[in-house]
């Protein structure tokens, strides 16, 4: 079973208050904490644990900065067994149809039965690369996949719908899988492995090295332009509580009470 | 001429709420664009589906077949793309639902379209499209344009716009399957229902939600013992449900449950709209977060901004006071 | 530094932890604090594991992840083995096996990441300094005492008072100090009592070579984990490493420090394992407190070497015990309750943690309340005595 897993490298900005540049056309990162997106760190696990059971190897793939290597040598520590990582300043790497042109220009001319990616990105919550490689490399796919089952050459793809529902679908290999959080329990890379897979092989590409033309992927050939940014006024029809943690415990508990929602 | 095609969604015989919700936006649109909606609605014996949509005083063409009697992308794929070169509207609408996320990218890529995902807003200024869309869980707002296209995409959010009211008579109208054959490298196998727990959140009054803020497990007798003051049962965020503090059965969010509680309290949930769109339902929203710009404000009718592990404890005794 | 790795790592689990040392005389699980609420019996897996066929099975048994590594054992043992390593080293093979508890591994992921095991940015780790008048350290810059915060004091809004009050207290007594920047990474004294060498050493030897840069005469610690953690496992150190209270006995002693206000209270002063019985330091603390007018300190009946254990320490900030049984920090609490106190002061962001819960556990929130020395201090008006013989010595 030869998988290719796409993996990026995103800021957490779960708790941290976001803001913007002087310029309002970039956020300013300088205050997060960047990591593996989380859903593609579900589809590193998953494309592991399909090694584990049926043999194989699993190759990383990832746009990014240098600074991600980090992330990508954990994932070779948890059992992915070799990386391509693209750097190139020409990708339009906000435009997922971009970005999905370049990681199947990675894939498209290597032997593979499976690709994973994440089914959503942390950053820009677009939920669609996955989808456009696999129409781009010309296989089926399945998108928030939440089990996979592999049996007699067959794949069974559990997709999560709204409400908790679970569609299973048959698709045939090779075929797009994106992965849904929740599907598996992410081992952890003890540092010991993480230096071991200093010797796995990491391989940082451009473009031309991947024969994709730049004039494909980049800002011009993209059809989107991002105009501007902006923090969206949160527009609270809220009672804001004031006061000390204990006061504001005290007047919520008194408006719960009092005013009858208990 | 600038029309609109809308792609209706149905599962298990009955059409979704985003179906109506994109007959809220698309008319403003189609206007702007000077043209007109059509909706697409594939399906086996689905007239009724057909009617209702129609009650909203668009045209509905209806493709009633066989072959679509459960949902598969690629074959919905093959038709939206015949009808893009037959009816070469102006804006195609699809859901940003489990259907239309595995449906667009892959409908953009074939048909060379400019698409943007995930939109909470649409606006045509001269003639051109600008879209609205969200970064970091609805964190910041990015405004967009398409460049010149004959046909763009876009994929409306769930619960960004709300379901739009029945008008006027439209029309309905049947045509041919332009797929004639099953797909050998898709099958649908079937739906698998969700175990119900020991609680069906969806029938409860009173809800505690928790969130990432909560920061790790052993912070869950904070809840729970606020809950039990309380007489609630326990929900959460997907990030909670995922890190396995609560079962994926007390999920709240457009993946979980849709929840109709009297009374919501949640604690370090930050309002991600995919939880957001689950609790539209709830009657009185309470919200408790450190980040003052937390989206869940926007939703709450009480705010406490404040760090949940301070308050939440001096809550519980208040109310065990309170209540005696 | 890298040869003696390698011995170690081509040692077999009972060379390691001297396994045939034991006399199998079982004080350390007598004397062990988490046996009243645990099954934890430490004798027996220091038995147990000179079977190496064994080790692996040992690994999945969830005792291993309920010592709090206080240092009982170790201090108890007449052969001066420390059985609870033993543990650690069982701890380790399921790190390396990548099979840990979720919660371990974030916080693991985050102190190799972040330097911290808090899942926080390192931009934001010295967010604790808003507004207060700070002298952050210069590497080329020479300075007497130069300050390691601790992860939990930076980041946990519980604690941070700690180090907010002791910025105030050395500005008015105009101590020669310094903090450290964003650069400051966890001092491992967790990550190694979770099982994760790899990432322990990783930190041993980036934290000695960036310490080591500093101009500094000492560090000053402002928590018993980092105090002793720098004590035991960096030999390579250029520098001492003292506990906070230690300089403030030093201060008081020499007469720089002196506290205006009095406090009539009674305080109860609880030995953190990591200070106490680990490092030795028992005495500056209580000088500190006794050295507030109007303090009544009085003692747990479990005091300085016999302290019970709150339960802060190894790694359990992240590991829950199944145990439904009383925790030892409620019985902490209920001690201190006994005797009346007023305040249960402590020196240690763990214990402060840990005793914090347990006091609304048992809903003593109006009788008592758990307090960081530093918080004490921070209440009180702080001035700088200059006798004419300190002033001398200052200049």
């Amino acid at each position: 079973m030869k998988i290719f897993t796409c993996i990026k490298y995103v800021p957490d900005t779960s708790e941290a208050e976001v803001k913007l540049d002087a310029g309002g056309t970039a956020v300013d990162s300088s205050r997060f904490s960047f990591d593996i997106n989380d859903a593609d760190n579900y589809a590193v696990e998953e494309s592991v644990l399909i090694k584990e059971k049926y043999e194989g190897d699993v190759t990383v793939v990832s746009i990014g900065p240098k600074n991600s290597d980090v992330m990508i040598r954990m994932a070779m520590a948890k059992g992915c067994d070799r990386a391509i990582r693209i750097e190139d300043d020409r990708i339009a790497s906000y435009d997922p149809l971009m970005v999905a042109r370049v990681l199947a220009g990675a894939i498209k001319d290597q032997e593979f039965d499976l690709v994973f990616t994440g089914c959503m990105a942390e950053d820009y919550g677009q939920a669609v690369t996955g989808v456009a490689l696999a129409e781009i490399l010309g296989i089926p796919h399945a998108a928030y996949v939440k089990k996979v089952e592999l049996e007699d050459g067959k794949l069974k793809a559990h997709r999560e719908l709204e409400g908790g529902l679970m569609e299973v679908v048959e698709i045939t290999t090779p075929a797009v899988l994106t992965i849904q959080t929740g599907i598996n329990e992410p081992r952890y890379a003890p540092i010991r492995g993480i230096r071991q897979a200093q010797k796995k092989e990491l391989k940082v590409v451009n473009l031309d090295d991947l024969g994709v033309p730049a004039d494909e992927v980049s800002a011009e050939a993209s059809q989107i332009v991002l105009e501007k940014l902006y923090i969206p006024v949160v527009e609270s029809k809220a009672e804001i509580i004031e006061g000390a943690p204990e006061e504001k415990a005290e007047k919520l508990a008194s408006i719960l009470v009092k005013g009858g929602l208990l | 001429m600038g029309n609109v095609l809308v792609l209706a969604e149905h599962r298990q015989g009955e059409l979704r709420d985003i179906t109506f919700e994109m007959l809220t936006l698309a008319p403003s649109v189609a206007e702007a664009l000077g043209g007109e909606i059509t909706v697409l609605l594939l399906g086996n014996e689905i007239d009724q589906m057909a009617e209702k949509i129609a009650g909203y005083g668009v045209k509905v063409l209806v493709v009633d077949d066989p072959l679509f009697a459960d949902y598969n992308s690629d074959k919905y794929q093959k038709v939206l793309s015949a009808l893009i070169d037959d009816l070469k509207p102006k804006l195609v609408m699809v859901g940003q639902t489990a259907q239309g996320a595995d449906l667009a990218p892959a409908l953009a890529v074939e048909k060379n379209l400019p698409y943007l995902s995930d939109i909470v807003g649409l606006e045509v200024e001269d003639g051109a499209i600008k879209v609205t869309r969200q970064f970091y869980s609805g964190k910041v707002n990015a405004r967009y344009a398409f460049k010149p296209a004959d046909t763009a995409l876009v994929a409306v959010r769930e619960a960004a716009f709300e379901a739009a009211a029945p008008s006027a008579a439209g029309a309905v109208e049947k045509i041919d399957s332009p797929l004639k054959e099953d797909l050998d490298y898709r099958k649908f196998v079937e739906y698998i229902e969700a175990e119900i727990g020991d609680v069906d959140i969806t029938q409860s009054e009173i809800l505690v939600g928790i969130g990432r803020g909560l920061k790790e497990d052993k912070n869950l007798p904070l809840a729970e013992e606020l809950a039990a003051v309380m007489k609630a049962d326990l929900c959460g965020s997907r990030a909670a449900c995922d890190a396995g503090w609560l079962p994926s059965d007390r999920q709240v969010g457009t993946s979980g449950k849709t929840v109709q509680p009297k009374l919501y309290l949640c604690m370090g949930v930050s309002g991600a709209f995919q939880h957001v769109a689950g609790i539209k339902g709830a009657k009185t929203i309470v919200a408790i977060n450190k980040d003052p710009n937390a989206p869940i404000f926007a939703e709450a009718d009480y705010a406490i901004i404040d760090d949940l592990h301070k308050v939440v404890p001096q809550l519980t005794e208040k109310l065990k006071e309170l209540k005696g | 530094m890298r040869g003696m790795k390698m011995t170690t790592e081509n040692q077999t689990f009972t060379e390691k932890f001297d396994l045939l040392g034991c006399i199998q005389c079982g004080r350390c699980t007598g004397g062990c604090p988490v046996t009243v609420r645990t099954n934890l019996n430490v004798r027996r897996f220091v038995y147990d594991a000179y079977n190496e066929d064994l080790l692996e099975e040992l690994s999945r048994v969830a005792d291993i992840w309920d010592c709090t590594a206080c240092h009982t054992c170790a201090v108890r043992c007449p052969k001066g083995l420390k059985p609870l390593e033993v543990l650690i080293g069982l701890r380790s093979l399921v790190v390396e096996s990548g099979k840990t508890e979720p919660t371990v591994r974030d916080a693991l992921e985050s102190t190799f990441m972040e330097g911290n095991p808090w899942n926080k940015p390192r931009a934001t780790r010295n967010d604790w300094m808003e507004g207060l008048d700070v002298i952050v350290a210069e590497p080329e810059q020479k300075v007497e005492n130069l300050f390691f915060v601790c992860c939990t004091i930076a980041y946990d809004p519980r604690v941070q008072v700690t180090a907010r009050n002791i910025v105030n207290l050395l500005n008015k007594a105009g101590v020669d100090y310094a903090f450290l920047g964003t650069d400051e990474t966890c001092c491992g004294s967790e990550i190694f009592t979770l099982g994760e060498d790899g990432l322990f050493e990783m930190l041993i030897e980036d934290n000695t070579e960036m310490l080591n840069e500093y101009q500094a005469d000492r560090i000053v610690a402002l928590s018993p984990h980092c105090f002793t953690t720098f004590n035991t496992h960096y030999p390579d150190l250029n520098k001492p490493v003292i506990h906070y209270t230690q300089l403030l006995a030093e201060l008081l002693e020499q007469k720089k420090l002196a506290f205006k206000d009095g406090l009539e209270k009674k305080i109860v002063y609880h030995d953190p394992c990591y200070l106490g019985k680990q490092s030795g330091v028992f005495e500056e603390p209580r000088s500190v407190l006794k050295a507030i007018e109007g303090v009544e300190l009085v003692e747990f009946g479990r005091n300085r070497e016999r302290s019970l254990c709150c339960e802060g320490g190894g790694g359990k900030m992240w590991v829950e015990s199944e145990s439904k049984i009383e925790r030892l920090a409620e019985t902490r609490v209920k001690d201190a309750r006994a005797l009346e106190a007023d305040i249960i002061a402590a020196a240690c962001p763990f214990c402060v943690l840990t005793l914090d819960d347990a006091v609304k556990a048992e809903g003593f929130e109006e009788e008592m309340r758990v307090a960081e020395i530093m918080e004490i201090l921070g209440e009180l008006e702080v001035m700088q005595e200059k006798p004419s013989s300190a002033q001398e010595v200052e200049d």
